[in-house]
């Protein structure tokens, strides 16, 4: 009997049949991921100028003729997530850039890894920097949920538009239904101040 | 993906633009004067005033603009003020466009250093030339990036013009599509044209804002 584990005979041809394989393999790999990078940059920058409107039309109006039929709710959920995610994005790309340098080289010469550092240094500090710009985002989303009436999602602004074309007063009507944006842009804004500056003073 | 279809809409769309463009330009145009010396007025000597134009500016701000184009289009005609489609239109969105300028000035202004305004006056510069000579130059630096983006958000909202009527892009494209009914690839080609106007302006921004962070 010859052979028993050790005796093994490594075969060189194997690998020259193999490696062109293997190569176009990788190829596909660096590609996939550049089209990630270049997905990713392009969805944010696509959502970030064009019209919300247009977003919400699409995929209310435009999708079922691909056959993907969503309901108004769910058509102007999809829309508005889409729109302030790409908004959001931005915002937090800015935050993390925001964030010395040497944050991160000092957290990796103390021994955290790579991950450890943005998650234990570079993310919390890079957060408190993007807070109030996502605050803003937030107050912004409100207002832009009012477009969803459009496409019959009964939200404020849809039942306001019921209310006023059929009892005729449009001006009461919408300016009670002002008021409550204001309030409820104010009550927004005040409880962001609030949680902005309990940020400020846990360090 | 129809592609005839697309083609032979273009024209149709493109005159949409012109409006959507027109539109844009002259809201840009009133509403950064009427901004910029509302945001201005935040800072004159008497409080009160100072405050009750504070106030003003951040309750108009937070009402959404589709509703302040359906209360000027629908709920002014009870107090007798009856505006065709368009100029309602420009009024809902040069007030938007006004306020959220007068919000750019004032985070500018309040970004300089008050030491500024003190070593002014004490020069013996009254107010008015504070602001003007010493002030808003400064401060200018620091609203190009807000004001740019602002700009393009302006640009996607006067979209919303379409919902009372006014003939732009978005309308154009309504239309279009109730006669093809291909409202996929319409929808995608009024983005598209959107994109194109309102991409430059973001990278615009972003180089300002780039800009800022050197050190001058």
């Amino acid at each position: 009997m010859t052979g028993g584990p050790t005796a093994y005979s490594f075969e060189w041809s194997a690998i020259w049949r193999g490696l062109p394989y293997l190569l176009q393999g990788a190829g596909l790999t660096i590609l996939i991921s550049a089209l990630a990078m270049v997905l990713a940059a392009a969805y944010v920058e696509v959502f970030r100028n064009t019209p919300l409107l247009i977003q919400i039309f699409i995929v209310y109006f435009g999708l079922p003729q691909l056959g993907l039929r969503l309901a108004p709710f769910a058509s102007g959920l999809v829309a508005l997530v889409v729109y302030a995610a790409a908004y959001n994005a931005e915002i937090f790309r800015a935050g993390l850039e925001a964030v010395p340098k040497g944050q991160h080289e000092a957290a990796r010469s103390i021994g955290l890894g790579a991950w450890q550092a943005m998650r234990f240094v570079i993310v919390p500090q890079a957060v408190r920097i993007a807070f109030p710009a996502l605050g803003n985002n937030l107050v912004s989303l409100v207002k832009n949920s009012s477009l969803v009436s459009t496409i019959g999602m009964v939200e404020l602004m849809f039942v306001a538009n019921d209310i006023s074309f059929n009892n005729f007063r449009t001006f009461e009507i919408y300016g009670t239904t002002a008021g409550l944006y204001v309030l409820l842009v104010m009550l927004l804004t005040r409880a962001l101040h609030l949680a902005e500056r309990r940020m400020a003073r846990v360090r | 993906m129809s592609a005839r279809v697309v083609l032979e809409s273009l024209p149709y769309l493109l005159r949409g633009t012109l409006v959507t463009v027109g539109l844009s330009l002259a809201v840009i145009a009133v509403g950064t004067a009427l901004g910029l010396v509302l945001g201005v007025l935040r800072f004159v000597p008497w409080r009160r005033v100072g405050t009750a134009i504070g106030w003003a500016v951040e309750l108009a701000r937070a009402v959404p603009l589709l509703l302040l184009m359906f209360f000027i289009f629908f709920g002014l005609p009870a107090l007798g003020i009856r505006l065709p489609t368009f100029p309602a239109a420009v009024l809902a969105v040069s007030l938007w466009m006004t306020v959220n300028t007068a919000e750019v000035v004032r985070g500018g202004i309040q970004s300089i250093p008050a030491g500024q305004f003190e070593a002014a006056r004490s020069l013996g510069l009254g107010w008015l030339p504070t602001m003007r000579h010493v002030i808003v130059p400064q401060a200018v630096r620091r609203m190009i990036p807000p004001f740019v983006g602002l700009c393009t958000i302006l640009i996607k909202d006067t979209s919303l013009a379409a919902i009372i009527g006014v003939f732009e892009l978005t309308r154009a494209a309504q239309e279009t599509i109730e006669r093809t009914l291909r409202s996929f690839e319409i929808y995608m080609v009024a983005a598209a044209i959107y994109f194109l106007i309102c991409f430059p302006l973001t990278q615009l921004a972003r180089r300002a804002e780039a800009r800022l962070q050197r050190p001058s």
